[in-house]
């Protein structure tokens, strides 16, 4: 793979994941707890950071009950390094960045408080970060998922959800399509593509790239390839899991067809009453049933997706 | 036959343009299955007209490569029929177009499916364990001919498996409902 090259010259960063999907209460932060936990287990060193600002919860599925620091800190100058504000949980190699007690104004950062956080978060000492978003497609939202390693969209199979989902999807991709036209100050060209629509016919990502390689062959093609690296990740929550397989090969095919873009299925986490009651218990579920479907089936996402991260 | 406008076809069906029949026919009855269905996924992204419309440049984009590639096998069989289709000797590199309906018409589509493989009843047969008799019997849909439903339905999915099929539910359930109707 392409990729592999470029990975050997890299030095040896934390792996950044960011779970988002449009719809709240899909199961974003239980998952990306189960996965963070179930790495930590296996000695990999976990940072968590609850980047819902305005809904942070992160730390009741920890079960730690009052986060001293917090990201709110970092923007209130309280703190100048993200390092200060990271606190230990109760297990192994995991430990959290708290969002809670942001200021209502502080789900609306701006653009260079961003940039500073994102480059904060790459520079953690971690194996593993996971980025925890909250629900919607804001550009907060929408940035913290297009600069991950890894972007996973939880959906529950729900006609909600998986229309949040698309959306989300969509925003993202031309949130991510702005990033690589201004790059390649291509601007222009996009557009006029843009503006043309209506006469062309371009209702997709998938009809836009294509007449964007007959408007212009070769930033065409540039842009074309850029975007052909975007590829997040579908995990079905809450499933059975023929049924879960089904809608999840569905939303795929979906999502190649009418947006051109390349999902590829995580897998499906399995309905499981013990997820609801170790949230009532305020333990993590891995902690409380390391055995339960839930825990079964996140490893079973955690060891595909490290899988395909070696390959 | 015009080249830009068979590529155009495999780009409808998301394939490259050297695809074996067996991924044509796949990919083909993939989406094909998307649009005919009502599914979660794809309700809130097309309403009935647009997804007659989708099915019928679907069908329009396969007829022309079964087209575009029996014109090949036939005109030019030294040169590119052997890559293009997924024929072997046995099979003379003919192209066998699967037009069965799976869910109609199990039997036939199973053995659309194998001739477009090049594969006879006794490769099937050695790979399943199961007879040709039998095999035959499933392929004619001789109900009568078959054991007990549990075995018949063990055949078909070895069956589906030796020839590679992607969606084998569909068939194994349409060829039991026929078979169990009978």
């Amino acid at each position: 793979m392409l990729g592999s090259v470029d990975s050997s010259i890299e030095p040896p960063g934390p792996r950044i994941w960011a779970i988002g999907g449009g719809k709240g209460g899909v199961g974003k932060s239980v998952i990306s707890t189960g996965i963070a936990m179930t790495l930590a287990r296996q000695g990999q060193r976990c940072i968590m950071v609850d980047a819902d600002l305005g809904g942070a919860n992160l730390h009741t599925f920890l079960g730690m009950s009052h986060p001293k620091g917090s990201l709110s800190d970092l923007f209130l100058k309280k703190v100048t390094d993200l390092e200060e504000i990271l606190q230990p949980s109760s297990f192994d190699n995991l430990s959290l960045i708290s969002g809670a007690r942001a200021m209502l104004d502080m789900a609306n950062l701006n653009y260079l408080q961003k940039l500073k956080m994102i480059r904060q978060i790459f520079s953690l000492k971690a194996d593993h970060i996971f980025i925890d978003l909250g629900a919607g497609s804001s550009y907060n939202v929408l940035d913290f998922f297009i600069a991950a390693h890894d972007g996973l969209m939880v959906v529950m199979p729900t006609p909600t959800s998986i229309e949040n989902a698309y959306h989300f999807l969509r925003a993202v991709y031309f949130r991510k399509l702005r990033k690589v036209v201004r790059d390649l100050k291509a601007e222009q060209l996009v557009d006029t593509a843009l503006s043309d629509k209506v006469k062309s016919g371009v209702r997709s990502p998938r009809e836009l790239m294509l007449d964007l390689l007959c408007r212009d062959n070769v930033v065409g093609k540039k842009i074309n390839q850029t975007m052909k690296n975007f590829s997040p990740q579908l995990i079905i929550n809450q499933a059975q899991l023929i049924e879960g397989r089904e809608l999840g090969r569905d939303i795929v095919l979906a999502c190649r067809e009418f947006f051109g873009i390349d999902v590829t299925l995580s897998g499906i986490v399995r309905t499981d009453d013990r997820v609801l009651t170790s949230l009532k218990a305020q333990r993590p579920v891995l902690d409380m049933f390391p055995n339960c479907f839930f825990a079964e089936d996140i490893r079973s996402i955690v060891q595909q997706s490290t899988y395909e991260q070696k390959a | 036959m015009d080249d830009s406008s068979v590529q155009k076809s495999f780009e409808r069906l998301g394939l490259p343009s050297d695809a074996s029949m067996l991924e044509i026919e796949q990919s083909f009855r993939e989406l094909r299955n998307l649009y005919r269905k009502k599914s979660l996924a794809t309700y809130s992204l097309m309403d009935e007209e647009e997804s007659q419309e989708k099915l019928s440049s679907l069908q329009e984009a396969y007829d022309q490569i079964l087209q575009a590639r029996q014109s090949v096998s036939s005109n030019d069989k030294s040169k590119s029929a052997p890559e293009v289709s997924v024929a072997t000797p046995a099979a003379e590199s003919r192209v066998v177009v699967v037009d069965a309906d799976p869910s109609q018409n199990p039997g036939l589509f199973l053995q659309q499916m194998r001739e477009a493989q090049g594969l006879s009843l006794r490769d099937v047969a050695d790979w399943t364990k199961v007879s040709t008799t039998y095999l035959q019997s499933i392929e004619q849909q001789k109900f009568d001919s078959l054991p007990a439903p549990v075995y018949v339905r063990g055949f078909l999915k070895s069956y589906c498996q030796r020839v590679k099929l992607a969606e084998a539910r569909l068939v194994i359930d349409s060829f039991m409902d026929l078979f169990q109707s009978r």
